[in-house]
């Protein structure tokens, strides 16, 4: 204490001896304050950093919900699109059938079993669909309705095993009847072996079975085969319409005496 | 019971007729009304489960084929092959289970073809066989969850989940 005061009371000038030890304490000390500062202010650039990535990666999620926002309206525009192509065109071939004898329908559900070709269809009979009626799409043939409720109905598709409608080659005019085979596909029967009907040749509905119009497009021959035994010759048929993306379709309630014009073959 | 298997196949029903229109591969999508038709015949053996297993073959017509009767026809004979079949065993567990669904599967769907295909059966079957095979398997990796899930549907609705025998 009296050493204390002692040196408080002289007045120690900075050359005194007294303030050497001031001078080791400072030496002392100074290089592990320099390391906890620029640790502190690494720290702080490290917190700083942190803090400017959260708020990067807080724009970034913002940006990225934007762009997901863009990209689901743009995805929803082009369906909307497309849905209204589809509608355009089904208007039309509906005006082809004469305007009030068709109904329009979107498909609501595929066959419960894979081996049967069966859809269902958002329309039943409170808007005037009944059984054996025919079911068309822009593109061609669909099939036929075999059974219905009051707000929906199933359509047995041409190309299931049990379907069969009565067509011709467009360009030979030879008749036989198409029907579905369980794989999938078409065949054409009951075609002579005589007759030159040939691959990329236009099948046609003949609109002599009573339920389809005649002159809609039902496909195109794939391939012809005549080896074996038999009278008929083996005619494949690729399907004018893709049955597993179809969305809307036509119901005819009423078959037409003729069609103005033929629906149009599209992709 | 036989609500909660009217449920069940109502759900399996939406389930089958939904999925395809998003997901094409059919052969992939497991039938469920067997494997409910499979599980009623291991373990509900009263006259309610045969006319239960009946009615959901006849769902099944519904919304499939054109043959009505034809599904309600396969679903009550392979409702009764499964119960004979489960009488006869000491265990029905959840292995005799899938693969009584996988024989169910297959016998089902060659069932459908012959009924439809008549003569030309012989033909169809072979188009079709890779796709009833796959399917087949499908269902009976799916079976045991759908067991499962049944069991445990049961458990907390209070029903009793041990094999009833009139």
């Amino acid at each position: 204490m009296l050493l204390a005061l002692n040196l408080v009371s002289i007045g120690v000038k900075p050359t005194d001896f007294a303030q050497r030890p001031v001078t080791v304490m400072m030496t002392a000390i100074t290089p592990v304050q320099d390391t906890l500062n620029s640790f502190a202010h690494g720290s702080t650039g490290f917190v700083r950093n942190y803090f400017d990535l959260v708020n990067v990666r807080r724009d970034n999620e913002r940006l990225k919900a934007q762009l997901a926002q863009t990209k689901s309206d743009q995805s929803r525009v082009v369906e909307l699109e497309t849905e209204n192509r589809h509608l355009s065109d089904l208007l039309d071939l509906k005006d082809a059938l004469g305007g009030g004898n068709a109904v329009g329908a979107n498909v609501i559900g595929s066959d419960a079993n894979g081996l049967a070709h069966t859809l269902m269809l958002g329309q039943g009979s409170s808007a005037g669909v009944m059984p054996g009626m025919a079911v068309l799409s822009f593109r061609g043939v669909v099939g036929k309705i075999i059974a219905t409720s009051a707000n929906a109905s199933r359509v047995l598709l041409i190309d299931d095993h049990n379907a069969a409608l009565d067509a011709f080659d467009q360009r030979t005019r030879t008749r036989g009847i198409v029907a579905g085979i369980v794989d999938d596909g078409l065949t054409m029967k009951y075609v002579d072996r005589s007759q030159e009907v040939r691959p990329s040749d236009v099948i046609v509905t003949s609109g002599l079975d009573g339920i389809f119009p005649r002159g809609l497009l039902v496909g195109t021959i794939k391939s012809v085969k005549g080896e074996g035994p038999g009278m008929f010759l083996n005619v494949a048929i690729s399907p004018a319409v893709d049955f597993r993306s179809l969305e809307q379709v036509l119901i005819i309630k009423q078959m037409p005496e003729s069609i103005d014009t033929q629906p149009k073959a599209k992709g | 019971m036989l609500i909660l298997f009217a449920i069940a196949t109502y759900m399996a029903l939406l389930i089958q007729t939904a999925v395809p229109l998003w997901f094409p591969f059919h052969a992939l999508i497991p039938n469920l009304v067997i494997i409910l038709t499979v599980d009623l015949g291991l373990r509900h053996h009263s006259a309610l489960a045969a006319l239960m297993a009946f009615a959901m073959g006849y769902a099944t017509d519904a919304l499939s084929g054109n043959h009505l009767g034809m599904n309600a026809f396969l679903t009550t004979s392979i409702f009764l092959v499964t119960y004979e079949m489960s009488s006869r065993l000491l265990v029905t567990n959840v292995l005799v289970g899938a693969i009584t669904v996988f024989l169910a599967v297959m016998v089902a769907g060659l069932g459908g073809v012959i009924f439809t295909a008549g003569r030309g059966a012989v033909e169809e079957i072979n188009l079709v066989f890779a796709q009833l095979l796959l399917q087949a398997l499908v269902s009976a990796i799916i079976a045991p969850l759908v067991f499962a899930a049944m069991a445990g549907t049961k458990r907390v609705i209070g029903l009793p989940d041990e094999l009833e025998r009139e």
